[in-house]
């Protein structure tokens, strides 16, 4: 069978292939994680700022509101300064439940009034008469947070400044702050989860396409390669057109490879049957002579055929080449007169002569050198068999001419022998076609030489010589560097 | 004044020291925890005695000390109080030695199951309540003419005038602490009303006590007709005891205060002290201050049928909140006006 089953790879290297490669779904999700991650962690940065003001905000104004109330409650006495603390102005404080509280009242003539005398009543910001400041001190082994205030005393005969200083602890702000927090960091991390979940099932639902034409392939019998006809979203059209593609390649070498086989095998079973029959008659055949004679056929036959089967393995050779190389720049002028040197004694002996016709010293184009070798060969084989063919006396010459075109390289192969028929022409490239079976050949050489030719976008034509002969004509693409204009 | 307070602080503080504590407990005892504390005797003894009997490797120091004095004392042990557990009935004064960080937090089921307004920072607890009432001999009055509220006392003092004179007792608020919180809530609660009693108690000269005990003896005795703002546990207790004294509950207004317990910040035995305080709060210690007419209990269901607390829904309670507002009693100035204003009303000189 032609068909070459894949290596089978053990169970363990598979496993071991599919866990090293990388996941398209895990870097999907690990991206995606990272992502929502980062903006997590920036929204809670965010809200620990935010919920820090906020109490300070809130709890400041029950300060400043008890300062401003023993503030109200500044007076004069006997001459003296004096404060009358008001009972509301702690129990505004006690709405900060758990906080300790501490002052102190000063003057500018009588220092002390009252409150705690080791309280450093020093301003932290620069002193704005009758405006209040709020700034964190330590006290007591506890950070406060102090509302201050100093302002020019009214009462009259007094002069100079009143100073209070009222400070608590910030066990109140920090319990609302964490609060504020630890709701929004519930909710955000909440939030981040339901997101990263989201994304795994996401992920899910994106790939499953591919899983799809995956399990489409893998259910296929071996020899299925019509196109999938999934209907896959439009991220994976690209990939199911590459994929038909490919197959379609695959179906059409298959095709050709079979069709080449069976003709193959076709064309070598006639010379076989000829060459049994042929050796047949030789042992039953009595005179020496006349069995010389049959000895003889069977040699001619066997050259025949082993010609037959050279060619198929050239072109074998050659278009297992053509697929799996990639074409070069390359020179033709050297590999085309090489082939005429090699050949041309063996068309002198047969009494053909070879010229070479060509000023240029080089010819690049884009293609294969032992393909264009092997094109010449068998193009220049072609020629002498046909210039064998016609009876005449006349110098038997094949020429072998290349001239440069606008864009093109042309390489002629012109014989004078009997030529080919217009009906010919037609088929001669078709493989395995002879236009005559009275001359030795595969019938494989000119439809290889089609093939070589079209590989290298290169076209071939067939024509008539003057006044009898065939001349065939292949037009190479010049290679041309980009931007060139010639 | 500062001066004064120093002088009276040491005085006291070595007067409290030569006091001899009351034992409890075994001697064999591994652990001591010695009480500061102003409850009488009478009214502690049973929970005491209980505490070691569930505790007998706890020996108990208990140092009876009036509420200022145990202010000053506390303050002046900071570095090494003698005392680990502080039960007093001047909220105010323990909640300034809180808020002055003179205590350490302590926190146990008991504590937590306490209500909010109970406690504060976890460093004071209530473990009992304490009406502020008045008592009178019955034997001056006529029947049904015993005064329901302050009103009709001011009135029953102006009718009375002689009778009164010389024979009512009230709290000297510069030597009690618990006296002054009296004072200091009444000022704030009714000032007119206040101001009016205090001008009635100075021109009928009203004799000043430290404690609430001294008055009722005298009432007893029929030496004083009325003793104002006296602590509600004790005065339920004689009642009960002696027909002659009719505890009256003020219809006007009830003050109530609590009593609060406080651990010092360097105590030697915070472990036995709070183990002290979880026995007063929990459902046992509770319902014995009840069955054995001790004290008012802090949690309220322990208060189902109680010995001598007819506080009803249409009575005016004023709970004195344990919160920051107490400071401001305490307040150095607001202290001394409100106790030269007090003197000069009662007619006392401040050299008294």
């Amino acid at each position: 069978m032609w068909r070459k089953l894949p290596p089978q790879t053990s169970v363990l290297e598979r496993s071991l292939d599919y866990r090293h490669s990388p996941s398209l779904r895990g870097r999907f999700i690990a991206v995606g994680a990272f992502t929502i991650i980062l903006i997590a962690a920036l929204a809670i940065k965010l809200v620990f700022d935010y919920s820090e003001r906020l109490a300070d905000i809130s709890y400041d104004r029950l300060l400043r509101s008890a300062l401003l109330q023993m503030d109200e409650n500044v007076g004069q006495e006997n001459g003296e300064i004096t404060i009358d603390i008001p009972w509301s102005a702690f129990a505004t404080l006690a709405q900060a439940s758990d906080d300790r509280v501490f002052y102190k009242v000063e003057s500018s003539s009588q220092g002390f009034i009252t409150g705690y005398y080791d309280l450093d009543s020093t301003p932290a910001l620069p002193v704005e008469q009758g405006g209040i400041q709020f700034f964190d001190r330590q006290y007591s082994g506890e950070t406060l947070r102090f509302a201050w205030l100093e302002r020019y005393l009214t009462e009259p005969d007094a002069s100079g400044t009143v100073r209070i200083a009222l400070a608590h602890t910030r066990l109140s702000r920090e319990d609302m702050a964490a609060s504020v927090t630890q709701r929004a960091v519930e909710l955000i991390t909440l939030v981040a989860l339901v997101s990263i979940v989201l994304l795994v099932i996401g992920s899910q639902l994106i790939l499953r396409p591919l899983h799809r034409i995956e399990q489409e392939l893998e259910q296929r019998t071996p020899g299925d390669l019509t196109p999938l006809t999934l209907k896959t979203p439009r991220e994976t059209y690209h990939l199911k057109v590459v994929i038909n593609d490919f197959m379609q390649r695959l179906q059409t070498n298959l095709e050709e490879l079979e069709n080449y086989t069976g003709n193959a095998a076709h064309q070598l079973r006639t010379p076989i049957a000829s060459l049994k029959a042929l050796a047949e008659n030789a042992r039953d055949i009595g005179k020496p002579e006349e069995q010389h004679q049959a000895l003889e056929k069977i040699v001619q036959q066997c050259e025949a055929l082993s010609d037959t089967v050279s060619f198929l393995l050239n072109q074998a050779m050659i278009s297992h080449r053509l697929q799996s190389k990639s074409l070069g720049l390359i020179d033709i002028v050297q590999p085309i007169q090489e082939s005429c040197r090699a050949q041309a004694l063996t068309a002198f002996r047969k009494g053909v002569m070879l010229s070479f016709e060509s000023d240029l010293d080089e010819a690049v184009i884009v293609g294969d050198t032992m393909a264009i070798e092997q094109m010449m060969q068998n193009l220049i084989e072609n020629a002498v068999r046909y210039s064998l063919l016609e009876d005449s006396n006349e110098r038997r010459e094949v020429i072998i001419r290349i001239t440069p075109l606008p864009h093109i390289y042309r390489v002629q192969v012109i014989d004078q022998g009997v030529g080919i028929t217009d009906a010919d022409k037609q088929r001669v490239f078709e493989r395995f076609y002879r236009g005559r079976y009275d001359i030795p050949g595969s019938g494989v050489g000119l439809s290889l030489v089609k093939d070589i030719a079209n590989h290298h976008n290169a076209e071939v034509q067939l024509s008539d010589t003057a006044p009898h002969g065939t001349t065939v004509t292949v037009d190479f693409p010049a290679f041309q560097f980009k931007g060139d204009h010639q | 004044m500062r001066m004064l307070i120093a002088l009276l602080c040491f005085g006291l503080s070595s007067l409290v020291n030569a006091a001899l504590p009351v034992w409890f407990g075994s001697e064999q005892a591994s652990r001591t925890l010695y009480i500061h504390s102003t409850l009488d005797m009478t009214s502690f003894r049973p929970l005491l005695e209980r505490f070691v009997a569930i505790h007998p490797d706890v020996r108990i120091g208990y140092i009876d000390v009036n509420t200022l004095e145990l202010y000053y004392l506390t303050v002046s042990e900071t570095a090494q109080p003698t005392a680990s557990l502080i039960l007093s009935s001047a909220m105010d004064l323990q909640l300034k030695l809180v808020n002055d960080g003179f205590t350490q937090a302590y926190q146990s089921s008991e504590t937590d199951r306490l209500p909010r307004q109970a406690k504060w920072r976890d460093e004071v607890f209530a473990f009992s309540y304490e009406p502020v009432v008045m008592m009178v001999n019955k034997n001056a009055f006529a029947a049904g003419a015993i005064p329901e509220d302050r009103q009709s006392l001011l009135s029953y003092i102006r009718q009375q005038d002689d009778k009164v004179a010389g024979r009512m007792g009230t709290y000297d608020i510069r030597t009690s602490g618990v006296g002054y919180l009296m004072a200091s809530q009444d000022a704030r609660q009714a000032d007119a009303t206040w101001g009016r009693m205090l001008e009635a108690f100075g021109s009928h000269g009203v004799k000043t006590y430290c404690c609430s005990s001294d008055i009722i003896d005298d009432v007893a005795t029929g030496e004083l007709v009325v003793g104002y703002n006296l602590l509600g546990s004790y005065a339920a207790q004689r009642a009960n005891a002696d027909d002659n004294l009719e505890m009256i509950i003020p219809k006007d207004y009830t003050l109530m205060l609590m009593r609060t317990a406080v651990i010092p910040k360097r105590a030697d035995n915070p472990q036995d002290a709070g183990r002290f305080l979880d026995f007063l709060l929990s459902d046992e210690g509770q319902a014995l201050m009840t069955s054995e007419e001790l004290l008012y209990p802090i949690r309220p269901d322990q208060e189902a049928t109680h010995f001598a607390m007819p506080l009803g829904p249409t009575r005016t309670i004023r709970t004195v909140d344990l919160d920051q507002q107490l400071l401001v009693g305490r307040d150095l100035v607001k202290q001394r006006r409100f106790i030269r204003s007090w003197e000069l009303a009662l007619e006392l000189s401040s050299g008294d």
